[in-house]
């Protein structure tokens, strides 16, 4: 006998479900910043790449070409927040359309010597070769490139370059490339796993599981498994903190998860400083200020670079400047005090209307940040680190491999090496698109290959230790030890003063001491936050451990070479030693231990010689 | 001198607004005051950042109201705007918010994808050749190509705040007037059908997103570019559209707006049946009168020679 149910019988239990369905959909709602198949851990990738700059996303599209791969991207942060965007100059590659005596031997040999001969050449031959095929290339996909009268993009010479070959988007060469590869990405369906922070590359014995991550919007400890890992996660300019003209994302993390499977750190200790970061707070005021007649003074006001460089004075190379500078302020001669010592950039002879015209963005940066209007009153600047030419090791530059079967590396967190000990401008956005796509072609062609071998039981148990560890970490009392911005400041201090700029080896000896015991406080500092939505204060956590790893093997790199050579200046050793340096630097973590071993260097076509600008 | 911070909070589905006080130093940013809050006295504020250099489009927030890219504006210079000693944070309106000041992107990006955000590039051009295009051609759309997706624009979008279902955020429009006027794209067409499917004419031209945008893109006038667009390809049907092309007419043929026909030429005669009590009010207040011939503008020759000078601009 059924009982009839009435109107508002009808309505009362309709409202109860829908405030049930509601409220769970409510609670389980995570959004879809990880495609489901993941949450759900029923997808292995075929190639999973570890961040979405240019590297990463150019990586992804060479990939995902064969349709039948499962190919995504992953990122702590959204797509186009990385360091690419910032790039401003332009992407270097030989293609004569502005200037036809352009060629690939000339590019070659340009970065052969700008890397103070540490570049190996049989990869800077094919970077060299293949540069200029990316920007036609990228022309195709959509990039906004200035153009000249025949309709070809635009070239123009940047710093160390023999011939205009740097084709750009305004001033803003960096943020156009990523927008179209971006672009591309969305047409292609790329899956993106974003705001996702990478922990750990998993491994089972020599075979690959796949990557822990933690999805910052749920807390939740993901593991994602893949035949292949593309490690393109950027530099780590961020050991110097306020003292760079990185992004706060540039924490070496990819550097560290790929160490501690065994890659090696190759050349630690090459980091170039740009020098002229505003002391304020290390943003770049960009090289055209000295090309176009900017005086660099000291505190006596006397116009230095003379002393230095005697014919090029300030329009010397980067690092030659950078060295001025440190020298000025460390012989105190310099303004302000502590990290944000520094000397003064004078505008003040070159007409308002010149400088409006062509630094108007100088002139902004500089009245913003400093309150300097640079057309009435000198502005201080100061060295700040912009690049780090080291990287984890690539042991195949045709297809990005590293020595980790299965693990790719591209991009600035990657060793090739072509930059050698210092990059010349506009090289680097090229680099991520050469070996971008070379990566993601090689993991491609890996994962046809292979099946997946790796541990699903192993991946697990890694995400519920870093589970455990997540809990442990974030639920320490305040009596627990430092916070994580005072151990990182400590960090800085150690970075800056004692492996900054200049280098010697009792003040390398106190920073290698100095890390060690800030790691030992690292062990049980203060996060101070234990929710598991966008806990940003655990994932700094994370990075400050991965930065304090990366300037271990900055000072252990630095220690071991007892000579100058270009971003690597030893006050105590103060020449290039090709005798018993010309060779590049590893740096291996095994069981906790820091070691350092040698590797050639590959000579071809260009015999080191004297390094004059 | 100190500011006060009324920072928005939201977590795990609590919220709350909570005061900080933060000494305000030369060139400080507000990005750096949140940094200040967040290392000093609160670890749980949370916040996105990247680049620091207005380039990445990570830390745009609402300050008393306002979107802002937080490392690139002063806390003096905010104080002085705003005659006060109190900034108040919020996260970026018209976005979900996931915690504090962190938003959500993923429906942006399934908004983007909508307009098919990628060249085809003709078929002249290569991947191995590349493409070819006069500077000229390259100055129609280099403004629009320098969004950084930071969301400013959409914050204070009031159409976006009515009803964004049937719309789009103003950055997508950017992005499809960037690809529409991109010489080497093969056809227009496709994204112009997907802005006009998706609400093109729905704007209310309130011109919001043009003041908010920090890098001084004019979303706005890239709408009324789409717009443009459309009518010349024919794709202008539709309200929004027919109501343009009655006012356009009714200007050019006699130079008055012609209210009694003006509604059914937009709309149709069955919407504009509907509209009849609004009919009966202007008939009442003598703003229509549909049994009086149209009368023509006396500078009717003038005014024609404006259009055609206009259009002839415009080509």
């Amino acid at each position: 006998m059924s009982k009839e149910i009435s109107r508002r019988t009808f309505i009362k239990g309709m409202t109860a479900a829908g405030v049930v369905l509601a409220t769970g959909s409510y609670l389980t709602w995570n959004g879809n910043n990880v495609p489901k198949k993941v949450k759900t851990g029923e997808v292995t990738y075929d190639v999973l790449i570890i961040g979405s700059g240019g590297a990463g996303m150019r990586a992804a599209l060479a990939a995902a070409e064969d349709k039948n791969l499962k190919v995504a991207v992953m990122t702590k942060l959204v797509p186009t927040r990385s360091a690419s965007t910032m790039a401003q100059g332009g992407m270097n590659g030989v293609t004569g359309v502005t200037d036809p005596e352009d060629s690939v031997e000339s590019h070659m040999f340009d970065t052969t010597k700008g890397g103070d001969y540490l570049c190996d050449q049989d990869a800077v031959e094919y970077f060299a070769e293949r540069a200029g095929k990316n920007i036609y290339e990228m022309d195709f996909m959509g990039y906004p490139y200035n153009r000249q009268a025949d309709g070809c993009f635009h070239q123009r010479k940047m710093g160390g370059s023999s011939h205009p070959r740097a084709s750009y988007f305004e001033d803003r060469a960096g943020h156009a490339m990523v927008h179209a590869l971006f672009e591309q990405c969305l047409k292609n369906d790329i899956d993106f796993i974003s705001e996702c922070q990478m922990l750990e590359i998993s491994m089972d014995g020599d075979k690959l599981n796949g990557v822990i991550a933690m999805d910052m919007r749920s807390g939740n400890l993901l593991g994602v498994a893949a035949k292949t890992v593309i490690i393109a996660t950027g530099g780590y300019g961020r050991v110097y903190w306020i003292r760079t003209s990185n992004p706060y994302s540039s924490t070496g993390d990819g550097i560290v998860a790929g160490m501690n499977i065994g890659i090696p750190f190759k050349d630690p200790e090459m980091v170039q400083f740009h020098p002229t970061g505003l002391s304020a707070n290390g943003v770049l005021l960009s090289e055209s200020s000295r090309a176009e007649g900017a005086l660099l003074i000291n505190k006596n006001g006397e116009r230095f670079m003379g002393k230095y460089a005697p014919e090029k004075k300030e329009l010397a190379t980067r690092d030659i400047v950078a060295r001025g500078i440190a020298t000025e302020i460390l012989e105190g001669r310099g303004i302000g005090e502590g990290i944000h010592a520094g000397v003064y950039l004078d505008f003040r002879h070159i007409s308002p209307e010149l400088i409006h015209e062509r630094l108007g963005q100088v002139y902004d940066l500089s009245l913003r940040f400093a309150g300097v209007d640079i057309t009435k009153e000198m502005v201080p600047v100061s060295p700040t680190c912009h690049y780090s030419m080291g990287g984890l090791e690539m042991a195949d530059f045709h297809t990005g491999a590293s020595r980790v079967p299965g693990v790719f590396v591209a991009g600035e967190c990657s060793c090739v090496s072509i930059h050698g000990a210092n990059r010349l401008g506009a090289n680097s956005l090229s680099e991520v698109l050469v070996f971008g796509h070379a990566a993601g072609d090689g993991a491609a062609a890996y994962a046809k290959e292979h099946k997946y071998e790796g541990n699903q039981e192993k991946l697990a148990n890694d995400c519920a230790a870093w589970k455990e560890k997540f809990e442990e970490v974030t639920n320490r009392p305040r009596s627990a030890g430092k916070t994580v911005p005072e151990i990182r400041d400590a960090m800085v201090n150690t970075m800056w003063y004692k492996a900054g700029v200049y280098r010697e080896e009792k003040l390398l000896q106190e920073a290698a001491q100095e890390l060690t015991a800030l790691e030992k406080e690292y062990e049980h500092c203060y996060v101070g936050d234990n929710s598991h939505v966008y806990n940003t204060a655990f994932e700094q956590y994370v990075e400050l451990g991965n930065l304090l790893q990366v300037s271990h093997s900055i000072v252990q790199g630095a220690i071991a070479r007892k000579e100058s050579r270009g971003g690597h200046a030893r006050r105590d050793f103060p020449q290039r030693d090709d005798k018993n340096f010309l060779k590049h630097t590893l740096i291996f973590k095994r069981d906790g231990e820091y070691q350092t071993e040698y590797k050639d260097v590959v000579i071809t076509k260009y015999q080191p010689q004297e390094r004059k600008y | 001198m100190d500011v006060t911070l009324k920072i928005h909070r939201f977590v795990e589905g609590r919220k709350w607004v909570q005061g900080y006080s933060v000494p305000v130093s030369v060139g400080m940013t507000v990005l750096e005051s949140l940094i200040f809050v967040k290392e000093k006295l609160d670890p749980t504020l949370s916040f996105t950042c990247s680049c620091r250099s207005s380039i990445c489009g990570a830390c745009a927030v609402r300050v008393n109201g306002n979107a802002e890219l937080s490392c690139e504006i002063l806390v003096e210079d905010l104080l002085k705007r705003y005659e006060t000693d109190t900034l108040t944070i919020e996260p970026l309106g018209n976005f979900r918010v996931i915690r504090d000041l962190i938003v959500d992107w993923d429906p942006k990006y399934d908004r983007l994808k909508k307009i098919k955000p990628a060249i085809e590039p003709k078929p002249e051009f290569t991947a191995e050749t590349g493409c070819k295009q006069s500077p000229e051609e390259f100055n129609k759309f280099k403004k629009y190509a320098g969004c950084i997706l930071c969301g400013s624009c959409v914050s204070e979008c009031n159409k976006n705040t009515l009803n964004e279902k049937d719309f789009l955020d103003p950055f997508v429009f950017v992005k499809a007037e960037r690809l529409v006027a991109d010489s080497r794209n093969r056809s227009p067409r496709e994204h112009l059908q997907a802005v006009q499917d998706a609400g093109l004419w729905r704007c209310f031209n309130c011109q919001e997103c043009t003041a908010k945008c920090p890098k001084g893109l004019d979303p706005a006038g890239a709408i009324e570019k789409l717009k443009e667009a459309t009518f010349k390809m024919g794709l202008s049907q539709g309200v929004g559209g027919n109501h343009a092309k009655a006012i356009y007419d009714d200007i050019s043929d006699s130079g008055m707006l012609d209210e009694s026909k003006l509604n059914i030429k937009s709309e149709g005669f069955i919407m504009a049946g509907l509209r009849l009590p609004m009919a009966l009010r202007l008939l009442n207040v003598g703003k229509m009168n549909p049994l009086e011939s149209h009368p023509i503008n006396p500078e009717i020759q003038t005014i024609k020679a404006i259009v055609k000078a206009a259009e002839k601009e415009d080509e």
